[in-house]
């Protein structure tokens, strides 16, 4: 539901947003875990997270020639015109620096040292229609979790409007689900945490049950809007992006103006023309991107249906997944995968073809399948034995040696996400013909 | 510099260097889309009428084919001015042009060649004119990209500042043309259908089409005399026909075939149908596969090999899981050469000898996806020398599918079943060699 109207860019830049969140993808379930002091004290902070930081030295340096490689290859990924490696390493690394201090004074203050850390991990409730990706959870005893945030753009919490908040409660149902198979399961969560610069918004507990019924009430509405229902709408009585001139503001205030005068029947009627195309080609573009969610819902609906073994013993049967894989070994952005040699041979129909998109799945002791450690890359060499996916990135690959290595893998389908590529050019010449059709008194 | 065009290709290359505006090109089977395409971009360049130009294709296949044609054409100068880019993957390792993802050489050279789904890495730039390539199996909204790296600012500023700009524009493709995107749309829209949610979406080309001026394409260089006539028949083209050279061109074989493989070989029929009865299965949730068919294959396949080892082979089937059985038992046979691929795969590729697996065969005489007439069309007309049909002969005769429910007799399968039995080809029986 992010880019209904092909809005897909705001208008700052994330590249060092990302590179940050990369490192702390790395640094998280390593140096930062290692160095984990309960109960730190005040004037200790700034000594640990200096600690931190000299320990992921490697790990920053992998993520900056990371984030060169993308400027090389995307000139979109240059956040500005000024842009030199030196400014951006600086930028990188105080942000880094400004997490790690949050992280001291906020978590480890009041938390043991977890036992185990994952990062960036993509869970989907197929049955409450529910995805989102977790920037980290952490593991405590006995299987309670903590669930973690970053916010490496907007280092001002103050400036946020609260929407963080809202995130963080739709990612701690995606926990929920993953640790127990509940959203509503709240037995082993422990606590939610948004990161930001030196600082850290834990919310008090229990979470409220508004808190809670809003995410799930804006899910719905996004659900019924994707499935060509016609939901009331209802504005927010305050819009963090509109109302106070967020980011995309401009894009978004566009077409506000764009639907009033519509409405208002002020539109030239050839521009008006051009404008109900593109609105209709954009819902047909939504309509089939549902298509491409299909592989999800047939295998939960099996799982739901027959239980998670039989179920995943008859769609590896099917070949609808892939199952066997262990990763053997990492090569730049591409992780290679072996399959276990007690497995049929014979039973070669699969969809595991060069440039296939998919979800390697680690399988995790009873959290569901669709909740379990996954990464998104494609297939770039497949024969009997052998799988070379590519993955988005050489950090994407180091996380998934450290997140999947000790795993059976499961293969699953996934698609590229065609949303923005084909909304996106939309929008342009959206924007291009109200530049030259509309009057300028519109 | 070697190129040799017909009449109509070089029609049309005329057409469209003397042309600044979004037009079509439709081109049936092997009529030299893809040649007319890179040589109106070495034309346009070489005219000084654009410094930059875009060869888009939906498929790394086609946009490798790109690649070789200029190859072709210009020689090992192509590299100087030509440059691949995309997903790596797709690229074919042996093209002699140079592949780079780096903004800093794709800018020094004058024709780029991409699939449209990478055309979001490339950097910001203007191609003062486009060649779009496959676009029957596209959709409005996947030509838009290319077309944003047409607009020119200037044009747009212009327009902008003119009194009553938005009468004189009606129409999305208008307002392109006007912001001074130049195009040609290259397609056929009887190959491939736009993958929709909607049934009846017009592919982009048609949408080119019913908007603005297009010529079609008529003469073949790819499909020998009976071949042509049954494709134009079958999708009634309208004269499309063999050019002088290429109508009397039948398969040449270095040794004769066994006698068990002589029927369905013979060099001089063009069209061999060979009524194999195989019981399809269901692989997964949309796909179909025959295994006496997928052996059938395979052991012609073998016997071309050892037969005719230097004719190009392709195995065509419309369902990707018979693509992996028909693989899987080639690899078996130690056959790593002959390539399989699906009827979306096949587009913009040709084969000396083609063999096509039907796969659909039922008590319900449903032909499902196989009956459409872009599938069949496709499959028929990628060969230059010799078709193989393998199938259920009675079943494409009198089955039906959902989009010829009412009428089996308008059903593209019986037309072509009827076509190949009365003036194209030849129906035989299995013979013993492929019953196992």
């Amino acid at each position: 539901m992010s880019y209904p109207f092909g809005v897909s860019e705001g208008e700052r830049d994330y590249l060092a947003a990302n590179t940050v969140h990369d490192v702390m993808s790395i640094a998280l379930p390593t140096t930062i875990l290692d160095n984990w002091q309960q109960g730190a004290k005040k004037f200790e902070w700034v000594d640990i997270a200096e600690k931190m930081e000299k320990d992921s030295e490697d790990i920053v340096e992998k993520a900056i020639s990371n984030a060169q490689e993308k400027i090389k290859t995307e000139e979109k990924a240059l956040p500005s015109k000024n842009f030199n490696l030196e400014g951006f390493r600086a930028d990188v690394e105080y942000r880094f620096h400004g997490l790690l201090v949050g992280i001291a004074k906020r978590l480890m203050t009041h938390y043991e040292q977890p036992k185990r850390a994952l990062t960036e991990v993509t869970i989907s409730n197929v049955d409450q229609h529910h995805e989102g990706r977790l920037d980290a959870a952490l593991e405590f005893y006995q299987r309670q979790y903590g669930v973690l945030d970053w916010k490496t753009n907007n280092m001002n919490q103050a400036s946020t409007g609260g929407k963080d908040r809202w995130q963080l409660v739709s990612n701690i149902l995606l926990a929920n689900y993953r640790y127990s198979g509940d959203e509503n399961n709240w037995d082993k969560f422990r606590f939610g945490a948004v990161i930001y610069h030196q600082k850290a918004y834990l919310p008090d507990l229990p979470i409220q049950q508004d808190w809670i019924d809003k995410v799930k009430n804006d899910r719905q509405f996004a659900y019924e809007v994707l499935c060509g229902g016609r939901p009331y709408t209802q504005k927010p009585q305050f819009c963090p992006i509109c109302d106070k001139g967020g980011e995309s503001s401009s894009e978004c205030q566009f077409y506000r103006k764009d639907s009033r005068l519509a409405y208002e029947g002020k539109l030239p009627p050839e521009y008006a023309r051009i404008r109900a195309q593109l609105i209709k080609r954009r819902y047909l573009v939504l309509d089939e991107r549902a298509e491409t969610h299909k592989h999800k819902f047939v295998i939960q609906t099996m799982i739901n249906n027959f239980g998670e073994k039989t179920a995943l013993e008859e769609l590896e049967n099917t070949c609808i997944i892939y199952g066997n894989y262990r990763l053997d070994s990492v090569e730049g952005n591409s992780v290679i995968l072996t399959r276990n040699a007690s497995v049929d041979r014979n039973n070669a129909i699969t969809f595991l073809e060069p440039r296939k998109v998919v979800r390697i799945i680690g399988r995790e002791e009873d959290i569901p399948l669709l909740a379990s450690v996954s990464e998104k890359g494609f297939v770039k060499e497949v024969d009997d034995s052998k799988l070379v996916i590519d993955l988005d990135g050489s950090i994407a690959a180091e996380r998934a040696k450290q997140q999947h290595s000790t795993l059976p893998l499961t293969i699953i389908p996934d698609e590229i996400n065609l949303t923005r590529r084909v909304l996106e050019p939309m929008h342009r010449f959206h924007k291009l013909a109200a530049g030259v059709m509309l009057p300028p008194d519109l | 510099m070697r190129l040799l065009l017909d009449s109509e290709q070089l029609r049309v290359l005329n057409w469209r260097t003397n042309n600044s505006d979004i037009a079509a090109l439709e081109g049936p089977p092997g009529c030299g889309k893809t040649t007319v395409g890179s040589a109106l971009a070495i034309k346009l360049i070489a005219e000084g009428i654009a410094k930059r130009v875009l060869l888009v294709a939906y498929t790394n296949a086609a946009a490798n084919e790109f690649g070789w044609e200029l190859f072709h054409i210009l020689g090992p100068s192509s590299a100087n001015i030509c440059i691949r880019t995309g997903n790596p993957t797709g690229v074919d390792p042996t093209l002699p042009i140079p592949f780079s993802r780096s903004i800093d050489i794709i800018l020094k050279k004058r024709i780029v060649i991409s699939t449209n789904l990478s055309l979001k890495r490339l950097p910001t730039m203007r191609f003062d004119n486009m060649i779009i390539d496959e676009a029957g199996v596209e959709r409005i909204e996947h030509l838009l990209w290319p077309f944003w790296f047409g607009v020119d600012r200037q044009a747009q500023a212009a327009h902008r500042n003119q009194d009553n700009a938005s009468a004189q524009i009606n129409d999305l493709m208008e307002l392109i043309s006007r912001c001074g995107t130049v195009a040609t749309v290259v397609g056929d829209p009887k190959q491939s259908r736009p993958i929709s949610p909607i049934n009846s979406d017009y592919s982009a080309i048609e949408w080119v089409m019913k908007r603005s001026h297009w010529d079609t394409l008529r003469i073949s260089h790819r499909l020998p005399d009976r071949l042509s006539g049954l494709v134009n028949e079958f999708a009634n083209y309208d004269g499309l026909k063999s050019a002088p050279e290429i109508a009397p061109r039948r398969l040449t074989v270095e040794v004769p075939p066994d006698i068990e493989y002589r029927d369905i070989i013979q060099p001089d029929e063009v069209v061999t149908w060979v009524d194999v009865n195989g019981n399809e299965r269901p692989m997964g949730p949309t796909s179909w596969a025959n295994e006496l068919e997928a052996k059938a294959c395979v052991k012609i396949s073998n016997h071309l090999s050892k037969i005719a080892p230097k004719k190009t082979k392709v195995i065509v089937t419309r369902f990707t899981a018979q693509k992996h059985i028909i693989r899987n038992y080639l690899q078996r046979t130690g056959d790593y050469d002959t390539r399989v691929t699906t009827t979306t795969g096949a587009l913009g590729t040709q084969a000396d000898i083609v063999i096509f697996s039907l796969v659909r065969n039922n008590s319900e005489r449903n032909v499902g996806a196989v009956g459409t007439l872009q599938d069949l069309n496709v499959a028929i007309s990628r060969s230059k020398e010799k078709l193989i049909i393998l199938g259920n002969f009675d079943m494409m005769l009198n089955g039906w599918t959902a989009a010829s429910s009412v009428s089996h007799r308008k059903s593209p399968a019986r037309n072509l079943a009827r076509l190949v039995e009365s003036k194209y080809g030849k129906i035989i029986d299995t013979p013993r060699v492929l019953h196992n």
